[in-house]
């Protein structure tokens, strides 16, 4: 559709330009911190696809769509899950003899095995956020594509 | 109709009158040291034979017995809480691959004539162990991510189903 059927507000798309970069950021934050402070893959994903959804609501959904294409979406929707199973996988190759699925200790990242527990911890927290965001953000552009989509259908047909 | 609502209003009292009953039990929300939190009891033991033993690190037979007849693991060691008069701790072994063997498990407490058995609630394990065993300050995401790794592995699944359904039902006109 053309960009000048949709009405356009100068305050709206400037603060959400400036604003989407540092939801991101946060959102990193918010993963990267799961371990040593407050917060998580779940929730860092979910803030990670807000940015995405303020980003449509803004501008419009096709842009959107080309910030985020559907083949990166779909990719990155199991991309986390791969990450989280395979650092169970990691785990059951390094212990061959007894096996520890989802045992972080065991995989060799450093010498100690609390410290390798952290930094399994912290993988599978970016993993967590990787699925939930392209999931999340899946959701949204799937049930607004709809929507337009059926009213382009019906103004085509009145046509 | 009057009969009715009569029976009901009664009844609803009732149900409020046995709700403050039984939350008269209930301790304290945040109080850390309410039992429900920090232990859960399992029973009572004579205490005649079995104080001296205990103040000896020595394990009375009677307490061994009735644990086996319950179906519970076997104290190994026996402690005196440091400071506090007639205030043990039992420890069990476990099968860990890594960490030590022992655990502290049963709490046991002098109360007249009786010595109280207590299982210590896995809170406190939690609490005390965690920071220790994975090096994260964070007791919410070592409980996430790592005693409960196989938990969240489900919950991750289940959000990427939820997506992967979605995708199927309203996504038409692309491939996936």
């Amino acid at each position: 559709m053309k960009e000048s059927e949709k009405e356009r507000d100068v305050i709206i798309e400037t603060v959400s330009r400036v604003m989407v970069p540092f939801i991101q950021l946060f959102a990193l934050y918010v993963i990267i911190h799961g371990t040593g402070g407050p917060g998580g893959g779940f929730q860092g994903g979910v803030v990670f696809a807000s940015a995405f959804i303020l980003y449509v609501i803004a501008f419009d959904l096709s842009g959107g769509r080309g910030r985020f294409p559907e083949s990166a979406n779909t990719l990155l929707s199991s991309f986390g899950l791969y990450i989280y199973a395979g650092i169970g996988l990691l785990s059951i190759i390094f212990t061959s003899g007894a096996i520890q699925y989802l045992n972080y200790g065991f995989i060799p990242f450093t010498s100690h095995f609390e410290e390798n527990r952290a930094l399994g911890m912290d993988f599978v927290e970016m993993g967590i956020g990787i699925t939930v965001m392209a999931i999340i953000a899946s959701i949204f552009f799937d049930l607004a594509h709809k929507e337009e989509k059926d009213g382009e259908r019906g103004k085509e047909e009145s046509r | 109709m009057k009969n009715i609502k009569v029976t009901a209003l009664a009844l609803i009292t009732l149900l409020c009158a046995l709700f403050v009953y039984v939350a008269e039990d209930i301790p304290v929300f945040g109080d850390p040291n309410a039992a429900p939190i920090k232990y859960v009891e399992l029973f009572s033991i004579d205490a005649d034979q079995g104080d001296g033993r205990l103040d000896q690190n020595l394990i009375p037979q009677q307490l061994t017995k009735r644990l086996l007849e319950r179906g519970f693991p076997p104290p190994t060691r026996v402690e005196k809480i440091p400071g506090i008069q007639g205030e043990w701790n039992a420890f069990i072994t476990k099968e860990e691959p890594h960490y030590a063997k022992e655990e502290k498990y049963y709490f046991i407490k002098r109360e007249g004539n009786h010595l109280k058995v207590y299982r210590y609630a896995f809170v406190v394990r939690w609490i005390e162990k965690g920071l220790q065993e994975t090096a994260v300050p964070n007791m919410v995401t070592y409980g996430l991510a790592d005693y409960r790794g196989y938990d969240t592995l489900g919950e991750t699944t289940v959000i990427f189903t939820a997506g992967v359904s979605v995708i199927l039902l309203l996504r038409r006109r692309s491939r996936l």
